[in-house]
Order: structure tokens, then C-alpha cells, then sequence
């Protein structure tokens, strides 16, 4: 029974971390989603801020995942 | 001509930065007469000097020179280097630690190493080692590009100023020589720690002034629209530039040693996943390509000083040169300058390590350990000079495209390395001969898509719909098609070998 529990939170751990990682991926692949000028921010285009914010999400996203895996996944 | 105030700064932290890379050989002391200890600091770095190390090869002149003259030049197509600083961690996270486990676990130190004994195949490791040492020669020229730019615009004006340049680099390059032979690692990631503090404060310093001064509506005005976004005809262009620059950052031998260099899996997973807020920099960078439009005093002095072809290289120096005083000119400029040299010496040291361990260690077997680290110290000094000779002999107008040829090199040893982390029963021969056709279709497309003249781009045409695609995408794809083909027609045959 134990060992049930275990591989499932293992399983639930994995795909946490999976999703977690490609996120940004995804994000940053449907490249027409974010080929625009508008919204500006300080008259810099759609274009960079959007992508600019994707580097603080993706260290978001991806440290939350190493952070996860370290603690309940192993090395 | 940079003030004298300027130019004092800049020795001054010249002075500092040769003194910390001697310092080198004292911290964290280990047995420099061993190979590991010299290339790999022991394998001891916790996460946070991970983090500032392997950023240092992203902090190169990649960072500060090539990609803010092409967005310059030709437009926001070459931002796509954020969005490739942004996911490349996401793969390293994964990946790094897996090579890690094993290769602490065997005491390899090199790719080569882990795939000679994945493959169990001495020539197919002998051919990405090689592959490995030649995709490291363009990255490092690009470095020397990049300090040559910065010396030229903070001595402009000068008599024989090419000389003064040319003999600068090249005393600078014997002091770096010298200090990564006898600190190794230790010297590059001291330093590495210094130069990202100095530009850092450099990066945000012109941010704010230019800001302040300039902003983005002013800098954007009367630009074509090919500076405010991508145009839709360069999608596909802009994909598969990010995504196989992603996949080829952790292929390259220096990204390899600094990943080993950690002191654990854990460590290096967490340095890793945090990488993508060192982009932050890049991306700024990226933007002074643009901002420079806003600063007539800097766009003129490109446009009097500079033939339109490699105007480009001089954005960031020009603009940091009329944004900020003397003294924090001088200051920004020891940042790029020595951003070129850190990088330089942790690549060299990588090539060294590869040329020792997988060429000549497999011919001269019975190597002792103290004159494989000997080899290997005398091979980085050599390979630093080739480098210096290779930007001599051909004039490099495009950097960025150089960066970027290394790239196509160097992703065809995806299937080996990233592919031969999951798994061990891909056939060796298909693994070489994609290689090797991806290596010739690769050198063969960017011969036709710059016409068979010099190089200078690594987007292929496809057709008027889907418009061009990064060659390295397409020589890796045809690799990875004979290496699944070629293993599965071997399967039948693989318990007989």
C-alpha cells in the first residue's frame, strides 16, 4: 500500500516538474503570439517586453521544478 | 579618444582582474598537477559559483558585441536570443546533472569521454572531440572581435592605432595564458565573478541614462518595421534560431566543463533553473542595438568612423562612450574587454581537455596524470593562439554569423551526447555518419545561402511561404533521420557485435 502511495507521488512529481519546464518552451514557441507592437510599455514594443518577462517566468517555473525534484525526486 | 580619467580606471581594474586570475591558484587550493583539479576546480563549485560561471560564457562578446550589432543592422530577428537564454536552462537542468552522475561516477571530463564509454566506440569519440575543438574556434574569435572593438573605439583617434590595438590583444592574451596555466578553472571563475559585477553596473548604468536621456519612442522613431517585431515571413527563421541555439548551448565543451565543475547534482540542477534571470542583461543589450538609434552623438560617430558593414560590431562601445563620463566608460570598457578574454580562457581550456583526454590520451595510453594535465596546459596555450591567428588572417565583419557557424558544428553531436544520455542502443556507425553528412549538408547550405561568397548568414531560403530556416536545424534534422534510421535497421544485428 505504501509503496503504491510512493509511486503514485513519484508519478505526480514527475509530471509536476514536466509541465513545469515546458511551459516556457511552449510559451516562447507560438512565436505569432507575440510578433505585435501594441501594448507598448514606455514605447518599447509587444515584442521585447513580452519576451524580456518570459526570463523571469521561465527562472520561476524552472526553479520551482529544480527546487521539487531536489527535495522529493532524488539527485 | 577615451580621457585620460577613463583610460586610468580601465588599467587599474586591468590590474585587479590579472591579479585575481593569480589569486585563482590559491582558493579552494587542490593538486594543480592533476587534470581535474586544473580544468574542472576539483569538481567543488557550489550552486551560486556554478550560476556566475556558466553565465560568464553566456556574458561573452556574443552577449555585448554580435547580437546588439545584428539587431542594429538588421532587426529584431536577432532578439532571439532572449527567447534562447530564456528555455536553453530548461534543458541544462535536465540534462547536466544526468552527465554529472555518471561522469563523477567514472571520472570522465569531457563529452568525448562519456560517449567513448556510452558507445563503447573510440573513433566516434575521437570525432566529437575533434568536432568539439573546431565549433570552439569561431566562439572564441567572436571574443576577439569583440575586445578588439572596444579597444579601437576607446582609443579612436590615436596614431597607428591598429597597431596599438593588435599589440594590446595580443600582451593581453600572453597574461591570460600565463595566469590560466598555472590558476586553471580557479582563475577563470574568480575572474568570471569580477567581470559580471563590473557589467552588470555597466548594463543598468546606460540603461538608465538612455532611458532618461533618450527613451524608446524617440530611439524607435523612423525605424522600418523590421525593428519593432519580427516581420511574418521570419517566424519560422526565429523558432528555429532560438530552439537550436537552446539545444546547442550544453553541446559546446565549455558549457560541459563548467556544468562538471559543480559539487553536486542539486547544486548544478538549481544553478541551472536560475540561469534565465542572467538573460536579463542580454536582453538589455540586445536593446542598445536600438537605443543607439536615439543617440545622434553616438549614431554619428558610427556612421563617420565605420564602413556600414561593420558598423555594427561598435553600437554597444559607442553608445556606452557618449552616455556615460570617462571614468565609468573606462569602467563598462574593462568589463567587455575582459568578458572577451574569461570565456576565452574557459574555452581554450575546454578544447585542451577534450584534445588531451580523447586524441592524445587514446594514442599515447599510458599517459601519466601529471603529464596529461602538462598536455593539456601546454594545448590551451596553443589553442588560445590559433584563435588570435584565425581573426588575423579573415576579416570578421558579421560576428554574429560566427557564433552561429559554431553552432551548426557543433549540434550535429546532439545524437551522441544529448540522445546518448537516455539512451545506450543507438547504432555507432549510423551515429557517425550522421555526423558527418549533417557536418557536410551544414557547410554545403551555407555555401548556397550566402551564394558561395563569404559568409555572412545561417538562414536558408525554403520558399515563399514558409520563408528561410537556420541551417542548423536542418543539418541536425538530417543527422537525426540516419541515426534513427541507420540504428533501427542495426537492431536485428546489435546482439552480435
Amino acid at each position: 500500500m505504501s509503496q503504491n502511495v510512493t509511486a503514485m507521488s513519484k508519478r505526480s512529481l514527475y509530471v509536476t516538474v514536466a509541465i513545469l519546464t515546458i511551459i516556457p518552451f511552449i510559451a516562447l514557441a507560438i512565436v505569432p503570439s507575440y510578433v505585435r507592437t501594441n501594448p507598448e510599455i514606455g514605447g518599447l514594443p509587444f515584442f521585447y517586453w513580452y519576451q524580456l518577462l518570459w526570463l523571469f517566468l521561465a527562472a520561476a517555473l524552472f526553479g520551482l521544478a529544480a527546487i521539487l525534484y531536489n527535495k522529493y525526486g532524488g539527485e | 579618444m577615451l580621457a585620460l580619467s577613463g583610460i586610468l580606471v580601465w588599467v587599474i581594474l586591468l590590474l585587479i582582474f590579472i591579479f585575481l586570475g593569480f589569486y585563482g591558484r590559491r582558493w579552494k587550493k587542490g593538486d594543480m598537477s592533476k587534470l581535474d583539479e586544473w580544468s574542472l576546480g576539483g569538481r567543488k563549485f557550489s550552486a551560486a559559483i556554478v550560476w556566475f560561471l556558466v553565465g560568464a560564457d553566456l556574458y561573452t562578446a556574443y552577449t555585448f558585441i554580435a547580437i546588439p550589432s545584428s539587431v542594429f543592422s538588421i532587426g529584431a530577428i536577432y532578439y532571439y536570443a532572449v527567447p534562447y537564454v530564456a528555455v536553453t536552462f530548461g534543458i541544462a537542468m535536465w540534462a547536466m546533472p544526468k552527465l554529472w552522475k555518471v561522469s563523477k561516477e567514472k571520472g570522465f571530463i569531457t563529452a568525448s569521454d562519456f560517449v567513448k564509454s556510452n558507445f563503447s566506440s573510440r573513433n566516434l569519440a575521437i570525432l566529437i572531440a575533434i568536432v568539439g575543438i573546431v565549433a570552439e574556434l569561431p566562439y572564441i574569435g567572436l571574443q576577439i572581435v569583440g575586445m578588439l572593438s572596444v579597444l579601437t573605439v576607446m582609443l579612436s583617434g590615436i596614431a597607428n592605432i591598429k597597431l596599438v590595438v593588435d599589440l594590446s590583444l595580443i600582451l593581453s592574451f600572453i597574461i591570460l595564458a600565463i595566469f590560466t596555466y598555472v590558476s586553471g578553472l580557479r582563475g577563470a571563475t574568480l575572474t568570471a565573478i569580477f567581470k559580471d559585477a563590473i557589467i552588470l553596473i555597466s548594463v543598468a548604468l546606460v540603461i538608465i541614462v538612455a532611458l532618461v536621456t533618450i527613451g524608446f519612442t524617440k530611439s524607435f522613431t523612423g525605424l522600418p518595421v523590421k525593428y519593432y517585431h519580427i516581420l511574418p515571413l521570419q517566424v519560422n527563421a526565429y523558432w528555429s534560431l532560438f530552439l537550436m541555439s537552446a539545444l546547442a548551448l550544453y553541446l559546446y565543451p565549455h558549457a560541459v566543463t563548467g556544468s562538471l565543475s559543480a559539487k553536486s547534482p542539486k547544486s548544478l540542477r538549481l544553478s541551472q533553473s536560475l540561469l534565465p534571470l542572467y538573460g536579463v542583461g542580454l536582453a538589455l543589450l540586445a536593446l542598445f542595438g536600438i537605443l543607439v538609434y536615439g543617440n545622434h552623438a553616438a549614431l554619428t560617430f558610427l556612421k563617420d568612423t565605420f564602413v556600414a558593414s561593420s558598423r555594427g560590431t561598435y553600437v554597444v562601445p559607442a553608445l556606452i562612450f557618449y552616455s556615460l563620463p570617462a571614468p565609468l566608460t573606462g569602467f563598462a570598457f574593462l568589463g567587455i574587454f575582459i568578458g572577451g578574454l574569461v570565456p576565452a580562457s574557459i574555452m581554450a581550456m575546454s578544447q585542451s581537455n577534450l584534445f588531451t583526454r580523447n586524441i592524445v590520451r587514446e594514442l599515447y595510453p599510458k599517459m601519466s596524470a601529471s603529464r596529461e594535465a602538462l598536455t593539456a596546459k601546454v594545448a590551451m596555450i596553443v589553442f588560445l593562439f590559433i584563435a588570435v591567428g584565425f581573426v588575423f588572417i579573415f576579416p570578421l565583419s558579421y560576428s554574429v554569423q560566427l557564433q552561429l557557424l559554431g553552432g551548426i558544428i557543433i549540434l550535429q553531436t546532439l545524437p551522441s551526447l544529448f540522445l546518448g544520455l537516455v539512451t545506450n542502443k543507438l547504432n555507432k556507425y549510423s551515429l557517425m555518419a550522421g555526423l558527418l553528412v549533417g557536418l557536410g549538408l551544414g557547410i554545403y547550405w551555407m555555401e548556397v545561402a550566402n551564394h558561395f561568397h563569404a559568409w555572412t548568414t545561417t538562414l536558408l531560403p525554403i520558399s515563399s511561404s514558409v520563408g528561410s530556416l537556420f541551417i542548423g536545424f536542418l543539418a541536425l534534422s538530417a543527422n537525426l533521420i540516419i541515426v534513427l534510421v541507420g540504428s533501427l535497421v542495426a537492431l536485428p544485428f546489435r546482439k552480435k557485435q
